[in-house]
């Protein structure tokens, strides 16, 4: 991997609650563009990993780098998308989605243009003067993902973002992330405990132990898009995966 | 759907009225027929004294004069201690060390009825209108502070999170997450607040004053004139209700979004 293409770079990231060990020495890079998965055991410190890389946490060791550069939530237009609904429940679908445009202090034309593109591309287009709490459980995630989308982020990062979603639900966000991804040309770092998910969605996945966690081991997963799940090569990456994080 | 909820709110005004003719028909009965006439006038009689009191002053002024002192001082008074009840409430909510200094004197002041600082109050700002509006200050400001801590105490950390990482300053913060969401607990606390402000209102015409509400059922009781002191608690109760009314459909404007399924 050339220096220049390195979006983010991790090196001996060690984090400490108390005495208890989470991360232990992971060091590991992230291409530009590129969609990466993190999976793991139950526990074993994935959102750990997230909320040290956006600096909610303090490390206790070690670097992340974007761009070269320590993580700056000012400078860096990183977003974030949780498992956990995280609409404003006191916005509407269209205020929810200009919010971070309005934050980063965009020309209210840019705003307004920016806004439309992804309310298009995610289809929320008849219920922009909904509130959260009139919408479903996908739509509501919909929303999230067109405010991330809407500040066009140099990275994404997503925790079980489809963790409570119904299967069909998230083979169709899963789809439609798939295809902005492609659009925008995002670095995406997808955190996840379903195998199939990760397989489905990546371009290379990480296996993590469990705690004190470290990197089981770097899979890369160059299988052809549109993917299909019972396609035999599909299957032999998800059970090679699967026997990684086994724990019976 | 939409007829249904019509059909609701008809339902809802016709069980509030008759809870009201019911109270009054009670109140009619009592001082009529029982032991209770000797001492307490019946509503037909505080009605007409009521009625009368908008033509005829009571002392300097008729029922308008009153009620203007009255509303003015409640107005400044429940004001100035929402803006400053929910500046601190939210304060104690966000910071730690604002709760840590605060909430002890806080907590200690909030037991005193506001009729207990009248000595002091006048002692301070003497016996003019300042006196008053800080007594109705005080017997609002806890409310309001209380349910605005509470309220920032509540707001979901993943929202403030999520406004970070969209590069959100700590200002904004403040303003665009932590504000709108205590705003339905800061609502609960202003209209509480706002009853507490017209509990006040007697307390802080006792200092030197020839008018307001408060100061008809002073009058009252000083001439053992039942009805007039009726008289000034039956318009405390109305105009209270009045404000009240407001007040609910200000929230219902502002937190739209907290009554989705009202």
């Amino acid at each position: 991997m050339s220096e220049e293409n390195i979006k983010v770079r991790v090196t001996n990231l060690t984090k400490k609650f108390g005495d208890l060990l989470v991360l232990d020495d992971i060091s590991f890079d992230v291409k530009q563009g590129e969609f990466l998965c993190i999976v793991g055991p139950t526990g074993c410190g994935k959102t750990t990993f997230l909320n040290s890389l956006t600096k909610l946490y303090d490390l206790t060791a070690g670097e992340i780098l974007i761009n070269g550069e320590p993580v700056d939530l000012k400078k860096h237009n990183i977003a974030y998308i949780l498992q956990e609904y995280s609409a404003f429940p006191w916005l509407t679908v269209e205020e929810n989605i200009k919010y971070g445009l309005k934050i980063k202090k965009f020309s209210a034309e840019e705003i307004q243009k920016r806004a439309d593109e992804v309310i298009e591309m995610v289809g929320l287009k008849d219920y922009l003067s909904y509130y959260p709490d009139q919408l479903s459980a996908s739509m509501l995630q919909r929303v999230v993902i067109a405010r991330a989308f809407a500040v066009q982020p140099e990275l994404l990062l997503m925790d079980e973002p489809y963790g409570q979603l119904d299967v069909s639900l998230r083979f169709k966000l899963e789809d439609e992330l798939i295809r902005l991804w492609k659009k925008t040309g995002t670095t995406v770092i997808f955190i996840t405990h379903n195998i199939e998910e990760a397989v489905y969605l990546s371009e290379r996945i990480l296996v993590l132990t469990n705690k004190p966690t470290k990197i089981k081991k770097e899979i890369n997963n160059p299988l052809p898009r549109p993917r299909d799940v019972t396609a035999e090569d599909f299957v032999a990456i998800r059970n090679h995966v699967t026997d990684l994080i086994k724990w019976w | 759907m939409k007829k249904k909820f019509v059909g609701e709110k008809a339902e809802k005004t016709i069980y509030a009225i008759l809870a009201i003719a019911t109270f009054f028909l009670a109140w009619a009965f009592i001082t009529t027929f029982t032991a209770a006439k000797e001492t307490t006038p019946g509503p037909i009689e505080v009605l007409k004294l009521l009625v009368t009191s908008f033509f005829q002053p009571i002392g300097r002024y008729t029922v308008y004069g009153h009620l203007y002192y009255s509303i003015r001082r409640v107005l400044i008074g429940y004001t100035v201690a929402t803006v400053l009840g929910i500046i601190v409430g939210l304060s104690m909510g966000t910071s730690r060390y604002a709760e840590a200094i605060i909430k002890p004197i806080f907590e200690m002041i909030r037991p005193i009825p506001p009729i207990a600082w009248i000595p002091l109050v006048i002692l301070w700002f003497g016996v003019g209108e300042l006196p008053k509006y800080a007594i109705i200050f005080i017997g609002s400001f806890t409310n309001v502070t209380l349910n605005a801590y509470t309220g920032a105490q509540r707001v979901d950390p993943t929202l403030v999170g999520c406004a970070r990482m969209l590069g959100t300053s700590e200002r904004d913060i403040f303003l665009r997450v932590i504000l709108p969401s205590s705003m339905p607990q800061i609502f609960a606390g202003m209209q509480v607040a706002l009853s507490t402000a017209w509990m006040a209102v007697l307390a802080a015409e006792m200092i030197g004053a020839q008018e307001g509400c408060g100061w008809i059922i002073l009058r009252g009781s000083d001439t053992t004139n039942i009805p007039l002191v009726l008289v000034g608690m039956v318009i405390i109760g109305v105009v209270g209700l009045f404000l009240a009314t407001i007040m609910r459909m200000a929230e219902r404007k502002v937190c739209a979004w907290n009554r989705m399924d009202v």
